[in-house]
């Protein structure tokens, strides 16, 4: 199972769904591309602690977590 | 109680409940005589009132006072009228008295029981977190340790040991290779430290939409470890 995991008020929410059914990831990667057009960033987590998390710029229904963070404003 | 005093308590009553505070002395009882007789109570402030009188009505009362002609029973009633007036008057103070502390008693619970609800719902808003203590979260504890618990599952074990120990954790740009440290908190906590480790500088970047602690630590780690141009660039530089 792959999981979305979206920065929200409520600490996150998650969209599980399951990378081999066609249905499921094609509403994934509709939720990535409406999120992403919000101005959220996807990051592909490596669960390591940082050395493998990147950034992603396109859906790819293989990265088990993807946490899109909002867009950034200064303080 | 005979009939004729509850016909004159129910007079003087409505005296008492038209008038307040300023309920106005009795000055005279009248009986009208005719087809249909009447009792009136008649008030220094002009106000009036009567009501129906039979002669059932009448009989104990003519009867207890020896009153068996008009002139006998208007002074009888007047003087029976003056003392349950005064009695009646007294009463009602009190009674005003009594409802007033009621009153004031009633919203000194009301204040007291939304003090107390206030305090309740504030209660749940106080998070224990190891590293800071007792504080004052304005978003639900739930969010609050959702968020935390997110932050931890990606920090390094590095980080964690860190973030455990001093409320802080250290993170590398991944541009410039700059080390800043980011403190608990969700804004204007970001430091940005020299190769000895002291500060340079502070950044104040945060994601949009007012998220938990937890959230906004992380992202601004992964902002800074992925993309820290970028990060910096919506940055304000704090000196």
């Amino acid at each position: 199972m792959s999981v979305q995991i979206v920065m929200d008020r409520s600490g996150d929410t998650r969209h599980e769904f399951d990378a081999v059914d066609a249905n499921a990831v094609a509403l994934a990667e509709s939720r990535f591309n409406e999120l992403t057009g919000k101005g959220f960033r996807a990051v592909a987590l490596g669960r390591d602690g940082g050395g493998s998390d990147r950034v992603v710029s396109r859906f790819d229904p293989n990265v088990e977590e993807t946490l899109f963070i909002p867009q950034l404003q200064g303080g | 109680m005979d009939r004729l005093h509850r016909v004159l308590r129910a007079l003087l009553r409505g005296a008492l409940v038209e008038h307040g505070a300023n309920a106005p002395s009795l000055v005279d009882i009248v009986v009208e005589t005719g087809a249909e007789p009447r009792i009136w109570a008649e008030f220094a402030n002009g106000y009036r009132a009567s009501a129906p009188l039979r002669p059932d009505d009448c009989f104990a009362f003519c009867d207890a006072h020896a009153a068996w002609n008009l002139a006998t029973l208007r002074s009888a009633l007047r003087q029976e009228a003056l003392q349950v007036y005064l009695v009646m008057r007294r009463e009602h103070q009190l009674d005003r008295v009594r409802n007033q502390r009621t009153w004031v008693s009633e919203q000194m619970r009301r204040l007291g029981r939304g003090i107390a609800h206030s305090l309740r719902a504030r209660r749940t808003h106080l998070i224990e977190d190891p590293n800071v203590g007792w504080f004052l979260d304005d978003r639900t504890s739930a969010a609050h340790q959702r968020g935390i618990r997110l932050l931890k599952e990606n920090l390094s074990p590095a980080q964690l040991e860190q973030y455990e120990r001093h409320a802080f954790f250290e993170v590398s740009g991944s541009t410039t290779g700059r080390r800043y440290r980011i403190r608990y908190g969700r804004s204007m906590n970001i430091d940005q430290l020299d190769k000895t480790g002291r500060r340079v500088c502070g950044w104040c970047f945060f994601p949009k939409g007012n998220l938990v602690a937890g959230d906004v630590m992380l992202a601004q780690k992964l902002a800074i470890e992925l993309f820290e141009a970028d990060a910096l660039k919506s940055a304000n530089k704090i000196w």
